[in-house]
Order: C-alpha cells, then structure tokens, then sequence
C-alpha cells in the first residue's frame, strides 16, 4: 500500500511539473482563459476500490451492468446469419410503438403489420383524450380523438383492437403488450385483465408494460388527472393487484427520459427518478408488500438524453449504482433482481437532440447515442430514426438506417464484446462518481422537502426543470452550446442532403378524418346496448371505495370494467372523490 | 403618458397536449426579452384562452401546439377572440407545425409560425415590428 501512495505522489508531482511546462505555456500561447481539454489521472482516483464501485457485471452494485451478457447478444449472431428480424418489430416481444384511430383502426394496422413480419405484441399509443380521461364523446376530446393514439372508451375497444392477437405465436398471453398510459393505468391494465378474464387465459400468464409511472407526469409529461397523493394511491393499489395475480408485468416503467426531454439536467433528471422511484417503492411497503415481492416488476424507460457521450455513459453507471445502492441499503432489497435498472435502452439520444434543420445529420446523431448506449451495457440502439423532427411517421428509409447502424456497430465495429469498456478509466470513473454525488444530494433535497409527492406538490421539480430548459436555450442562443445546421454551420455554403422518404404506413386521411365520428358512434351503441344498471352500480361501490384510503381499488375497477363503464365513468367517479390536479404556473 | 406600458403576452397551452418545455422556454425568454408575460398552464380550452387574453388585456396570443391538433385548436382560439372583439389581437404559433399547414394556419389569422430552431430573439424581434409598446398594433 505504501508502494500505491509513493506511485500517487509521484503522478501528483508530475501532473503538477506537467500542467507548469507543458499545458500552461500552451493555454497562453493560443491566448485562452483556460484549457479546452481535460485530462484525468490516476492522482485523482486516490482510494479507488474497484469491487465497492464497479464490481462484476450482473453483480452488485451493477455499475459493468446488469448482465455479462444480454439475451439478445447470446443470439445476435444466429440472428445476422438467419436475418431474424426482432429488433424490427418482430418475434414474441413488443411491436413497434403506435396508434391510431379507432380501435377497428388500429386492429386493422395491427393485422397489416403481422403480415410484413412484425409479429410483436401491441405496443400501444393512447390518444390524449384517453391519457388524460375522457371519452370519445367528450367536449374534451373534441379534435384529439386517434390523433396521438388510438382511442379507447371501453373494454368492447380492448376487444377490438386483440382480435389481432388470438391464436398462435400472436395469442395475447404469446406476446408482450405495452400501454403508454398514466394516470388512468389501473383502468387500462383493468381492460387488459378482464379480456383475459373472457378467453380464459390465466391473469398470471400476462406479459407486459403500462408505463404507469403518473409522478413524472407532474413534472414533464402533462397527462395527469388527479392531484399527486391520490394518483400515488391509485399506484399502490395497481402494485398490490399485479403482484398478487399478474406477476409477470412489469408493474411501471419509470422515465427518466421524459423528465429530460422536458429539460432536466443530467443530475436532476437522475435524482427526481430515484426521488420517484423511491416513492413507488415506500408505497409498496406501506401497503406492507416485501420489497423483493414487488420490485422485480419495476422497469425504468430508459434513462438517456443528450449527445454528451462520455457523461451519457458515466450516467448510466451512475444510474445502475444509484439505484442498486438505493434498494438495498435503504429498502432492505435481498434479491438481486430487485436492485436493477431494467431498461428497454441504456444511453441512447433523447428526441430533443434530433433537429428539423438538415434531419439527415441526425442519423450520425444516433449513431453517437447508440455508441455510448453499447458501451454502458446496453444494445447499441441508434435511436430515433433521422426523420423523427419532421413530424409523426418514419419512413421505412430512416427506419433502415437506424436498424442497420445498430447492426453495423454490433457486428462490424464490434461494440459489444466488451462490458463496461471504460472500468477503471480514470475519465469514467471520475465522472460517475460526479454525477452519482451530485444526484444523491440533490435527491436528500428532495427527500428533506418530504420526498417526491411533497416536492410536486409544492412545484420544486417541475420549476427546476423549467429553469434548466430556459439554460440550456439561452446558451444555444448565445452559441455556448452548439447544434450543428441550427446555431452554427448554417451559411449558403452548407448543403441540405435529402433522401427518399417513404412512410410504411402513412396516415390515412380519410379515415384519421372520420375516426372521431366512428369512435363516437361506437361508444353510443354501446351506451344503448349495456346493462345500464350493473354499471351504475360497479361505479357507486367504486365510489364509495375510493373514498376509503385503505381500500386497494383495483377489484373495483375492474368490475366496472367488466360491466363495460367507460372509461371516463370511471375517471368521473375518482375526479369526484380526489378532485383535479391543477397546473402549475411558472 | 409618463410610462412606457411593456407589450404584453399570453402564452397559452390549448388542448390536452402536455409538452410544456417550449411554452415554459418562450414565456421566460420573452420576459427577459421585456415583454410583460402570463402563461396560462395546460390544458385550456379555447374559451378560457380567449378569456384570459381578454382579461389581461394582451397585445398578443402565443398558441404552443405539439399534439397534431393545431388547425382545429387555433380556429377555435381564433373564432373566439373574433366574438368578443378581440380579434386586433396579435395570434402566433408554436411547435411541431408541418410545413403544408403554415399558409392554413397564417388564412385562418394567425401571424406567424414558429417551429422547432426558432430563437427568442426572433420572436422577440418579429412582436416588436408588429407591435408599438403603447399597444398600438
């Protein structure tokens, strides 16, 4: 030990004589206030203790990642040489995201991409009607009906939209399903279970993902209904329903990647996720579930964000560390399992990276996403395909590009033979431990303030992120920041390169136009056809229930389901017990 | 008149659509840029827009819209703001706007569109030609 001490004071003096010779006189001589470089040495890695902080991968604290090696890279070769397509949208796993229209609307795409190849489970986009609680025939949702997503009123939309998935490798317990909805999750998830319930497919065969992850709603995503504390009720009583009968879907998964997209730093988009998270976690326990009975059902939705690719890594490392540490020594966490960030992507670019202005760039955009996703233990995702800015729908072209430069970084540059390339990279190292200090002290803020319902609650996380956003766009503007074709490189003598773009399934204007009348002509029928009067009643036990704090939900509204209350009945119901969120004003 | 009254602008979120960053980026930036600033929160209807901008008695109207809903959300901000006379109001646009819809946008009355690598100061500067600081418009 003493020989490591002598071996650090001599890189100290020498890092010293280095800056005084050689770094100094040059800094002068290009007349800069400071260097443009860093560079990192072993002097600043004093005490470095490789098994406390990186350890082995698949092994606590997961900082070399979750596995040695993921499911996908034991086949990845078998597949190049069969041309197996998952990551195309097929196989037993998950579609590509979308939705549109009506639930008929969105069957029939459905259908159409099963006959290409694209076998997965649906991957749902809810319309803004439904995220947010009402139905198709509501004021609120007039314009907004199957735009974003598909629209959902009932569980006869359910019914619907899985008559493409009902025998074979496409039965709805052969697939995963995926649902981006919040704040009316538990009536979503609700759906899902009472069609099972209709087929006769067993609850615990289920696999999939609601997003139901309502905390980051508040601070960036918007599609809340009910203020912050009856929303995390309404969490905890999904919890206590999916882990006792549906096990196997991953009860939330939750966003760090939205959180920065809305304009988050690095550490705030960290800290506010374990802040949340740790939220979800307490409200589990204090429905007095064992930790390790629920948290293997946890997901994340991908942390990831910017271009930055040496911090986006470290992130990551950080991010597995945090949580890992997070579980176990805070939430007792004994399994493994528990203590894993399980994420579809690990660094890729957030959409806010991508630009409208010359969009081919940001195909290298994604190619530098994907390099830091591979080398921070995920698969080199080279996320969104290039045309993302230019609106709703990638072309088939863009989508190639993205697919293939994953694969090229997979097969021809090799990026994924290694495991957490940059262990002991005095770089990396140093900048994990940066942005794990900075996120846990801004996450004891946080828990100080009464934790993450209490820092939404008094506006902390969503005015932070405001003022981070504000930041970042006045350094772009004062050109501190740089975005290639946008704040620089944009005079006459710069090119626009463009490429064919043909959208695989383009909306069809005709019936985007009419989807808002047909979805509301279903919807009245099925007001006509229904027993109107097991409705009334499945909504008034819901309601009397929900005035109870102790009573868990769910069995509640999944009767209302299965008496085929919509689904703002049952949203009109909660609104009416909990009240509304209001939104902030900055 | 011994004050100068600044110009002042409702930035407002219309419709379900909840990406705020832009409309929270452009109601801080143009406060800085001097411009007297309120911005409404998300999800409001087009009669509470109207209504707003009437009440605080604004020169002008920025509409951020992301959702895809944009042609329907503005003639309806629009229309309002025609019945109760307010139609001198300045109306502007933000967001994830395609290019085709731009002319439609600006037929139904809207100024100008500002989509995504616009920069405040270019709003800014675009207000200013279009308004006096007196509220002459």
């Amino acid at each position: 030990m003493a020989g490591t001490q002598e071996k650090l004071e001599k890189v100290r003096q020498a890092e010293k004589e280095w800056r005084e010779k050689i770094l100094e006189p040059r800094v002068k001589r290009f007349n800069l206030p400071k260097s443009p470089t860093n560079f990192y040495t072993p002097a600043g890695r004093d005490g470095f203790d490789f098994l406390e902080k990186v350890g082995f991968p698949g092994q606590y604290p997961f900082t070399a990642g979750n596995n040695p090696f993921d499911f996908w890279r034991a086949f990845a070769e078998d597949a190049a040489r069969q041309g197996h397509r998952p990551d195309w949208g097929g196989g037993g796993s998950v579609g590509k995201y979308g939705g549109f229209g009506t639930a008929s609307d969105y069957r029939d795409y459905l259908l159409r991409m099963q006959r290409i190849g694209r076998t997965g489970g649906p991957n749902m986009a809810f319309d803004l009607a439904t995220q947010c609680g009402y139905d198709s025939d509501s004021p609120e949702a007039e314009g907004e009906v199957g735009r974003v997503g598909v629209a959902v009123d009932s569980l006869r939309d359910f019914e619907i939209i899985y008559e493409a998935y009902t025998t074979g490798d496409t039965a709805m317990d052969k697939v995963a399903s995926n649902f981006t909805i919040n704040a009316p999750a538990a009536v979503i998830i609700a759906m899902y279970a009472a069609l099972a319930e209709k087929r006769g497919i067993p609850l615990a065969s289920l696999r999939g993902t609601p997003q139901n992850d309502i905390l980051k709603e508040f601070i960036a995503r918007g599609t809340y209904i009910y203020p912050p504390r009856p929303s995390l009720r309404l969490f905890r009583d999904i919890l206590v329903f999916c882990t006792e009968h549906m096990p196997k879907l991953n009860v939330t998964s939750i966003g760090g990647y939205h959180i920065r997209e809305a304009g988050a730093t690095r550490t705030q988009d960290l800290a506010f996720s374990m802040a949340n998270a740790a939220a979800y976690l307490q409200a589990g326990i204090d429905a007095g579930l064992e930790v390790d009975s629920f948290a293997p059902m946890f997901t994340f939705n991908a942390f990831g964000g910017s271009m930055e690719i040496y911090r986006e890594i470290a992130f990551q490392r950080a991010a597995r560390r945090m949580y890992a540490r997070m579980l176990k020594e805070r939430f007792g966490a004994k399994n493994p399992r528990s203590m894993l960030i399980r994420q579809p992507a690990t660094a890729h670019i957030g959409c806010s990276s991508t630009t409208l202005q010359r969009p081919l760039n940001n195909l290298a955009r994604t190619v530098v996403g994907g390099l830091a996703a591979g080398m921070s233990g995920g698969k080199p995702l080279c996320f969104p395909p290039f045309d993302e800015p230019l609106g709703l729908g990638h072309s088939l072209e863009a989508v190639q590009l993205s697919l293939d430069a994953t694969r090229i970084l997979i097969h021809e540059a090799k990026v994924s033979d290694v495991n957490d390339p940059w262990a002991g990279s005095y770089m990396m190292e140093s900048l994990t431990d940066e942005i794990e200090e900075g996120a846990w002290a801004e996450f004891d803020k946080i828990e100080k303030m009464g934790g993450a319902v209490a820092a939404i609650e008094n506006g902390t996380m969503q005015k932070a992120i405001a003022k981070s956003a504000y930041e970042k766009q006045k350094r772009i503007e004062r050109q501190e920041e740089f975005v290639v074709g946008v704040n620089c490189f944009t005079d006459e003598n710069e090119i626009e390169v463009s490429v064919n773009r043909v959208v695989d399934e383009p909306y069809d204007e005709e019936r985007m136009g009419s989807a808002e009348d047909r979805q509301k002509a279903d919807l009245a029928r099925l007001k006509r056809e229904r027993n109107n009067r097991s409705v009334a009643k499945a909504l008034s036990t819901l309601e009397k229930h929900a005035a109870d704090e102790a009573v868990a939900l769910m069995p509640d509204i999944l009767e209302c389901v299965k008496a085929e209350a919509t689904l703002q009945e049952i949203c009109d119901v909660l609104r009416g017990v909990f009240g509304e969120a209001q939104p902030v004003r900055i | 008149m011994s004050e100068e009254r600044k110009i002042r602008v409702l930035v407002a979120k219309p419709g379900l659509d909840g990406h705020e960053r832009g409309a929270r980026v452009i109601a801080y930036g143009l406060r800085d840029e001097g411009f007297e600033v309120v911005y409404t929160g998300l999800r409001q209807t087009p009669d509470q827009i109207a209504a707003a901008a009437l009440q605080e008695d604004v020169d002008v109207l920025g509409l951020s819209i992301l959702s895809g809903a944009h042609l329907s959300l503005t003639r309806k901000v629009v229309e309002r703001l025609k019945e109760h006379g307010a139609d001198d109001i300045l109306v502007l646009v933000g967001g994830i706007i395609p290019e085709k819809d731009i002319p439609v946008l600006k037929e139904i009355g809207v100024g100008e569109v500002f989509t995504s690598g616009a920069s405040i100061p270019m709003i800014a500067e675009y207000i200013r030609s279009r308004i006096q600081p007196n509220g002459d418009r």
